[in-house]
């Protein structure tokens, strides 16, 4: 059976100690890295006060690429999430047990990033404080957004997608913070006892709750397809080549899901060293996703090289300079890394030592998410950089100010993260219970 | 845990209750079924995960909070078609040949609205419906509960108690506790003696 390890033995009374032992007090490390992580974050704030004190041009817009990085950020981050919801949503309904103890993980996974994500068309807006012109809502200009615009489906699709994770990992939450409200005492008990709603796990509020959980979940799965189709039409729905194809949205689905699912691996992989975890968090477990991740990465090698086959064969001659340019342009370098780390790197995962080696989870892990950030970047800049007419083609490379945000966004993302493994259970408590089934025959249920 | 901090939801005053812990899913299954059959009233059962099993004996069928998000998906999806109807038909800006009511691309709109009120409406009837948030956590309920423990609140009149009593213990009950919701510090005292004599 999936997600059970026989090597292991958690029993069923364990769980609580074995899931809250990892918030008791952090060492002194802990505060160091998150000072380092803190330092980083202000990054971010600092370079973007910068640019917007002098104007876009500092930050390297520049014709023909007007949207550089911080789209490349935002594409990228909104894909982080998408493995947070495939394996808390979809996982769920197909009963895939090896889930359970990392759903909770990916589904915080997913609301940090889909923040840090939501985060990134303020900081490409030039004139960010009317930035709620975007908004539909009667004006003395008597404008209207345009709601045939793939930026307004992206406005709807993103703040839905961000709501609809808070939600679902708040409710799964709820049984778990009660269970820390009873194991602490004063103001910690206050804090946990508030967001626990008064919790007490009678059969009503398991009736009512189970029922949502799993209506979220079917109503969560759509969203995964959705919302990345959604950003994918930010390009497609363009005439530029490179971004005017109908492959787009399962190529973006696709490779959300590969990168989320690198992401996973390489949170999880030290986590489950430095909480002491590994009975829960088992070799299989990390086995399953590292197979997931090979099945997204073979789907993602597909549409690479379907994405060449049809621009070649479709005859257009934009098209296939812009293919052309991408193997052997000014992006080309960029390009071969990125296919070699996206499609080549994890197919060492068919090597079953592998998908059970912490080394070779990480590495692939990394270099997934390292090329998935170039592709990003070869299709939003690189189809840019080379449109229709040599006039216009221009070059692009990140400055230091794009980068620092960059840089910025990465460390919120560690920081928000590490504070979560610090201060909520990490791991489903009531979901890891329930996973101990059966508890009959008065044998001592393990996972 | 002290006996302010137990706290007393709602019910009667004068309400005489057995409170049964439990170690195992089938044990409590099998005591909720008998209750059943003997038709004694079950005041409620804490779990510390949800379990498919004990809702089925409990004979819990489809909960309101599928009627609520369908409500919400409905009122999601209309309501933001309806937006963008609105202010497409109040753009006065002139401008060239797309469609005034598109109805394609609206399907997005409708998608989106309709997921997210679903959600809402979901996570609002749960809370709800499950009688939270609560101030005061219900008389009897043990911190075991949220742990490796499962309870049985079972009330009962005085002619009652012996034959509850007897049900309870013959389920492989751990611990039975008498359980007054009039007065909460003496459901700890009873419960503490009851642990004594266990």
């Amino acid at each position: 059976m999936a997600g059970v390890d026989p090597d292991t033995n958690v029993r069923f009374d364990q769980v609580n100690d074995e899931i809250l032992r990892t918030l008791g007090p952090p060492p002194r490390s802990f505060w160091v890295i998150i000072g380092f992580l803190l330092i980083g974050v202000m990054l971010w704030p600092i370079p973007w006060g910068y640019q917007i004190a002098t104007g876009m041009g500092s930050a390297g817009y520049r014709p023909s690429v007007m949207w550089i990085l911080y789209i490349v950020n935002f594409v990228y981050w909104i894909a982080i999430g998408h493995s947070g919801t495939f394996i808390s949503a979809i996982l769920y309904l197909f009963r895939a047990r090896f889930r359970t103890p990392i759903s909770r993980a990916t589904e915080a996974m997913t609301i940090f990033s889909v923040f840090i994500a939501a985060m990134f068309p303020f900081v490409h807006l030039g004139r960010v404080w009317i930035f709620y012109w975007i908004l539909p809502y009667p004006n003395h200009r008597t404008i209207w957004p345009d709601f045939q615009s793939p930026l307004i489906f992206d406005l709807l699709a993103v703040s839905t997608y961000f709501t609809v994770s808070l939600v679902f990992w708040y409710s799964g939450l709820v049984p778990d913070i009660a269970a820390i409200r009873d194991r602490v005492r004063g103001l910690k008990r206050k804090i946990y006892g508030y967001f626990s709603l008064g919790w007490s796990g009678t059969d009503r509020q398991w009736h009512h709750y189970s029922m949502s959980i799993l209506l979220m979940a079917g109503l969560a799965t759509p969203l995964v397809i959705s919302v990345h189709s959604v950003v994918s039409w930010d390009f497609a729905l363009a005439i530029i080549p490179g971004y005017h194809s109908t492959i787009f949205p399962p190529y973006f689905v696709a490779g959300a899901i590969h990168q989320g699912i690198a992401m996973v691996l390489v949170l999880l992989v030290p986590l489950r060293k430095i909480f002491r975890v590994k009975n829960i968090i088992t070799d299989r477990t990390l086995d399953l996703l590292a197979q997931t991740d090979l099945l997204f990465a073979l789907v993602i090698s597909y549409t690479y090289l379907t994405e060449h086959f049809m621009a070649e064969y479709s005859g257009n001659i934009f098209e296939r300079q812009q293919f052309m340019f991408r193997m052997v342009g000014w992006y080309s370098p960029e390009y071969w890394i990125m296919t070699i780390l996206n499609a080549i790197v994890p197919l060492v995962f068919f090597i079953r030592r592998c998908r059970y080696s912490p080394f070779w989870l990480m590495t692939v892990g990394v270099a997934v998410l390292i090329g998935m950030y170039l592709e990003r970047f070869i299709i939003i800049i690189g189809s840019m950089s080379q449109d229709f007419l040599p006039y216009q083609w221009g070059f692009y490379w990140p400055g230091w100010l794009e980068s620092c945000i960059t840089f910025g966004s990465f460390c919120l993302f560690f920081l928000l993260f590490a504070l979560f493994a610090k201060f909520l259970p990490s791991i489903s408590i009531a979901e890891v219970k329930e996973a101990l089934k059966p508890m009959r025959g008065k044998k001592e249920p393990t996972l | 845990m002290t006996a302010e901090e137990y706290g007393v939801r709602g019910e009667s005053p004068d309400q005489r209750r057995l409170l049964a812990i439990y170690s195992y899913v089938d044990d409590v299954v099998g005591v909720i079924k008998t209750l059943r059959r003997k038709k004694i009233r079950i005041d409620g059962v804490f779990s510390p995960t949800r379990s498919r099993e004990m809702q089925d004996a409990l004979g819990k069928g489809w909960s309101n909070v599928a009627f609520f998000t369908l409500l919400g998906g409905l009122t999601g999806g209309v309501g933001l078609i309806s937006l963008a109807v609105y202010a497409h038909l109040s753009f006065h800006l002139i401008t060239w040949g797309k469609p005034i009511i598109p109805p394609v691309p609206w399907v997005i709109v409708c998608f989106e609205g309709t997921i997210l009120f679903s959600v809402l409406f979901s996570f609002v009837a749960w809370v709800f419906l499950g009688r939270l948030p609560a101030p005061h956590l219900p008389a009897g309920y043990d911190e075991i509960f949220s742990g490796h423990k499962f309870g049985i609140m079972v009330p009962y009149s005085d002619g009652e108690r012996q034959e509850i009593y007897r049900i309870l213990a013959d389920g492989q009950a751990d611990e039975i506790r008498d359980v007054s919701a009039s007065d909460p510090r003496k459901a700890v005292l009873v419960a503490e003696n009851s642990r004594a004599g266990s």
